[in-house]
């Protein structure tokens, strides 16, 4: 799974502590998903979507070997 | 009197009564057509009584600041530790018997203070190795879990290596070690897992 967040993120201008803030994580999680290190759970997922203002879809999208 | 004595002893014979207990009891209420019984108290057992993990909050941890407490409490077990390997020879003499003296002296095993200290180091242990993380997320709580499994594949390779050169002599000393080492390498697999995490943000934050 690869996602869009650290797009996002630029296009919503604000850090990793800002979106780790609003969705009551840690930074470091917000990095290892950005660097596809780690994959979140769906209701991390759908909070993360929801601060962009899209569907998870547009955030989160599924690769060929998922 | 003394076979029976010896087989009382055997630990087989116990576990065998008690397994005949607790089939017993289970009959009793399957006759009792009460299965859900049995599976009330399984899904207690086993799932902390909550039967939905939806929530991604962490169970029975203790507090952050407890693990501080643990640490102390470890530190504090260091001069028994080493006052035990200079002045205390152990008490596996007479071809691997354990003799026990009556009078216990401060070191010996039987004597309350070092059963007191034995239990200070094992709470302090549980204390580092379950408490909260001052960020505590689900990263976090997966971590936590991996480092469990990692932890128990390490110590059971451990005991293999030891049933195999050891020809299952030394299990006393197993069980002795077995004390601390589940937990010591817990800690061990965790802090390094949340220190390796750390650092990747720090690396992060080097590039941009």
């Amino acid at each position: 799974m690869k996602n869009n967040i650290r797009v996002e993120r630029a296009i919503k201008n604000i850090t990793q502590a800002d979106l780790a803030d609003q969705v009551g994580v840690s930074r470091q999680t917000i990095n290892t998903i950005e660097s596809n290190k780690y994959v979140p759970s769906t209701v991390l997922a759908l909070k993360i979507a929801r601060i962009f203002g899209k569907p998870v879809e547009e955030v989160f999208i599924l690769e060929e070997e998922d | 009197m003394q076979k029976i004595l010896h087989y009382v002893q055997n630990d087989n014979l116990v576990f065998l009564t008690n397994a005949c207990v607790l089939t017993g009891i289970l009959r009793f209420r399957i006759t009792k057509n009460k299965m859900s019984n049995i599976f009330d108290i399984c899904k207690v057992c086993f799932t902390f009584g909550k039967l939905n993990f939806t929530s991604m909050k962490s169970r029975f941890l203790f507090p952050y600041k407890s693990r501080f407490i643990g640490y102390i409490l470890i530190f504090a077990y260091f001069p028994v530790m080493i006052a035990k390997k200079i002045f205390y020879h152990g008490y596996m003499d007479h071809g691997g018997h354990i003799t026990l003296p009556d009078n216990p002296s401060l070191l010996d095993a039987n004597h309350i203070f070092n059963v007191i200290a034995t239990l200070v180091v094992m709470v302090g242990l549980l204390l580092v190795g379950f408490s909260k993380e001052k960020f505590e997320d689900e990263q976090i709580i997966q971590l936590r879990l991996d480092s469990l499994q990692w932890t128990m594949y390490f110590t059971f390779f451990l005991y293999m290596l030891a049933v195999i050169f050891t020809n299952s002599i030394d299990l006393v000393h197993i069980v002795g070690i077995n004390l601390w080492m589940l937990l010591v390498f817990f800690i061990i697999r965790f802090r390094w897992v949340i220190f390796r995490l750390n650092q990747s943000l720090k690396a992060e934050k080097g590039i941009s």
